[in-house]
């Protein structure tokens, strides 16, 4: 007898929406997560005002050295004195990089993982993204098209809140929609030059996950509408901004369904080669060093992308001695994520009259992929997506002329303003970009420590240098001047906080590990629905499409335990 | 409102200095030989500096200024709890380099000169740090201190940015009345 009907590893962005549709279902659920409690009434940090942290809230520079020279190097814009209890400490959790490459691992260890410190920007997939592999002959085929996600996708967005404009692009499928952040008069004005002078880009809201009309069943968890406050890296007492920590978790816990438990590391995953069925889940407690089996009748795997490779490669067997379920060699394998490191940057006038209320959060505008939709037109495979905005420069922090009482009236005025564009482009699938278990090393728990090979092909970089160009060229026809386009830099692999493709789904158990409801080739009752399931990237922010297909593979589980298949 | 002289003579004071101030020219000094022993990571001679353009850059006007919101207190505390030694010996060296710049300019210790003149001579090398081809990085940086503490501050963000802490709703398109 199990102890649970289903075990969920991890309690992030797609472990939480696991918890929630398995619980609803009715399954008793078992959520481990690896790293402490958040509770937000005491661990938030959203109500302080600027004046109630010391030093700018800054963490202190030996500090970053000594714990975080990773996480800050990697969103120093995120990681302040107040909120750096939701970093992870690198020197805490350590990881390895192959010898000449280099990897951003960004993580938080906590209720709610990464879904407390993303930036919510949330986009679907279309047919472009699930037949892109076929197209052109990278990685392997999605084993899924979009019509099969969309009930999904819309089932996920009622649930989760979207602030978005529906735009009718075939490329980037609407979403179900709560009303957008309205574009500045800036970035109407940008939009209109730019769609006049390249009729096949849009310039659209950013889709981002706040609650801008709450519905009464979220609201009936607590959550009500965003307060433009802009504190959302520090959580948000409101619950306004889409987390599983603010959401989906209370929802399964209503359920009565839901039992938690936390600092529990997993080491390896159980499996019975007589029955082909995993049976439980073996952790050390983060503080007690204890270890303990939990067992259960079908395993979720959520532990993000490199962890969940990380715990298949840790349960070798009989069956499987180089790792569950890595029958094809692909476990650890086509580890992908986003690319950034083009953009410009411009002045526009016209404007010095105006002024902004609030302080919108995550983004304004976006530019959806406009390359290579109706055929290969650009030197480059794929695409990309701008993210960016206009807004007035305001406080320059110091970094103006004058002083006296010039330069004290200077800063109440909102100042020129200023617009900024970045790309987000598609990495191509690689099988040679690889978490490996360190053939010695191992983290304080005893638990091998990720070895991370990851390096960008021909194709990221020529992009990025098209895209850098393109920037330049939009912000010219939108009348901007002082525009500056540093030198492509292309982001450290990882920096997007965007890692997927480790355990791939795909039509054939040779090549891929999962078919397509996320479910493991080669047992049944062993799902993975983080960023690990991704057959490719696309280039759109991808927690929403975990979440659609967390949802959907919850409910076939839900089926196939009803039915007596598991 | 407490004066700008008074609120130097309530720190001198409060460390303990018992000088009678009779005049706001050469406050600073007499105040750089009182403060040494209560700030953390100041000498005596940096943190007169520190508050002497601290007041001139962010004077009190109708609003708080640099002084009433502590913006040196403020300062010291981040040397002391966020730089390390590097930014510490780079912030000592600005200091180091901007009073020699102001004590060149205001011909003779900067920290004795008038109002007027020590007003004239940080507003011409501020000019010059920040034109096209100026190099006073040192300089800039200290000032963005400036700014940034006192922004940082109830006075400063509230008084004088009228920072609201829950905004509630977003207006993309405020027009700025003349």
């Amino acid at each position: 007898m199990a102890d649970f009907d289903a075990i969920v590893v991890g309690s992030g962005m797609s472990g939480g929406m696991s918890a929630k549709e398995l619980t609803e279902r009715g399954l008793k659920v078992l959520v481990l997560e690896r790293g402490p409690e958040i509770v937000p009434e005491r661990d938030y940090v959203d109500n302080l005002a600027p004046w109630e942290s010391p030093n700018l809230d800054s963490v202190a520079q030996d500090e970053i050295a000594e714990h975080y020279p990773k996480q800050y190097g990697g969103v120093a814009y995120a990681i302040k004195e107040s909120n750096k209890h939701f970093w992870v400490k690198d020197d805490e959790h350590p990881y390895e990089e192959a010898e000449g490459t280099s990897y951003d691992w960004l993580r938080g260890y906590h209720t709610g993982g990464r879904s407390i410190m993303w930036s919510r920007q949330v986009y679907r997939l279309s047919d472009l993204d699930f037949n892109a592999n076929k197209t052109d002959g990278y990685g392997v085929d999605w084993p899924i098209r979009y019509k099969e996600l969309e009930p999904w996708y819309e089932k996920v967005e009622t649930f989760i809140g979207i602030a978005g404009s529906a735009e009718g692009l075939p490329q980037l499928p609407d979403s179900v929609f709560q009303p957008a952040f309205e574009l500045t008069d800036a970035e109407k004005a940008i939009k209109t030059k730019v769609e006049m002078t390249f009729p096949e880009r849009n310039i659209i809201a950013a889709r981002v996950a706040h609650l801008t009309d709450a519905t009464d069943e979220q609201r009936s968890l607590g959550r009500s509408n965003c307060q433009v406050r802009n504190r959302c890296h520090f959580g948000c007492s409101f619950k306004a901004y889409f987390s599983s920590l603010n959401a989906t978790l209370p929802a399964a816990e209503r359920t009565g369904n839901l039992t938690m438990v936390h600092n529990a590391i997993v080491s390896s995953i159980e499996y019975d080669a007589e029955t082909n069925r995993v049976t439980g889940v073996r952790i050390v407690d983060a503080i007690t060093n204890e270890k303990r089996l939990y067992t259960s009748k079908v395993i979720f795997l959520n532990a993000s992308t490199i962890a969940s490779a990380m715990i298949l490669l840790q349960s070798k067997s009989e069956a499987f001695p180089t790792g569950l379920v890595n029958r094809s060699d692909q476990v650890g394998r086509n580890l992908m994520d986003h690319v950034s490191g083009a953009g410009a940057v411009g002045m526009i006038s016209g404007f010095d009259n105006q002024k902004v209320f609030g302080r919108r959060p995550s983004g304004g505008i976006y530019i959806p992929r406009y390359a290579n939709l109706k055929g290969q037109d650009k030197p480059y495979l794929r695409g990309f997506g701008f993210q960016g905005g206009s807004s007035p420069l305001g406080n320059a922090g110091g970094q103006i002329a004058g002083i006296g009482r010039d330069f004290k009236e200077a800063h109440k005025n909102p100042g020129p303003w200023r617009v900024n564009i970045g790309a987000f482009g598609e990495q191509l699938p690689n099988p040679e970009n690889r978490v490996t278990l360190h053939s010695s090393k191992r983290d304080r728990w005893g638990n091998p420590l990720a070895l991370l090979h990851v390096t960008y092909s021909e194709n990221e970089h020529t992009m990025l240098e098209e895209a850098s160009k393109d920037a330049v060229a939009m912000l010219e026809a939108a009348g901007c001047t002082n525009i500056t386009a540093n030198d492509v830099s292309l982001t450290k692999p990882g920096n997007r906080i965007h890692e997927m493709g480790s355990a791939r789904m795909g039509h054939d158990p040779e090549s891929s590990v999962l078919n397509s409801w996320c479910q493991a080739h080669d047992v049944p009752n062993l799902f993975i629905t983080d960023g690990s399931f991704m057959t490719s990237a696309a280039c759109q922010n991808p927690s929403l499409t975990y979440m659609a297909f967390s949802a959907r593979a919850a409910h076939y589980a839900a089926d196939l335990i009803a039915e007596g298949t598991l | 409102m407490r004066t700008r002289r008074e609120i130097l003579q309530g720190l001198i004071v409060s460390i303990g200095g018992a000088t009678a101030l009779t005049a706001c020219d050469g406050v600073a000094n007499v105040f750089s030989t009182q403060l040494g022993s209560s700030t953390r990571f100041y000498t005596s001679a940096e943190y007169a500096l520190v508050t002497r353009i601290s007041d001139l850059i962010i004077p009190r006007t109708e609003t708080p200024g640099a002084l009433d919101a502590n913006v040196p207190g403020y300062m010291d505390g981040l040397m002391t709890d966020w730089a390390n030694s590097e930014t510490k010996n780079a912030h000592r060296m600005a200091l180091s380099q901007i009073k020699g710049e102001l004590d060149r300019r205001a011909r003779g210790n900067f920290l004795d000169a008038s109002d007027s003149v020590a007003e004239q001579s940080l507003a011409a090398f501020d000019e010059e740090a920040f034109a096209e081809d100026g190099d006073a990085s040192g300089y800039k940086r200290v000032k963005g201190y400036v700014s940034q503490s006192y922004f940082a501050t109830e006075d400063g963000a509230s008084e004088e940015l009228k920072w609201v802490a829950v905004p509630g709703r977003w207006n993309p398109s405020v027009k700025i009345s003349s």
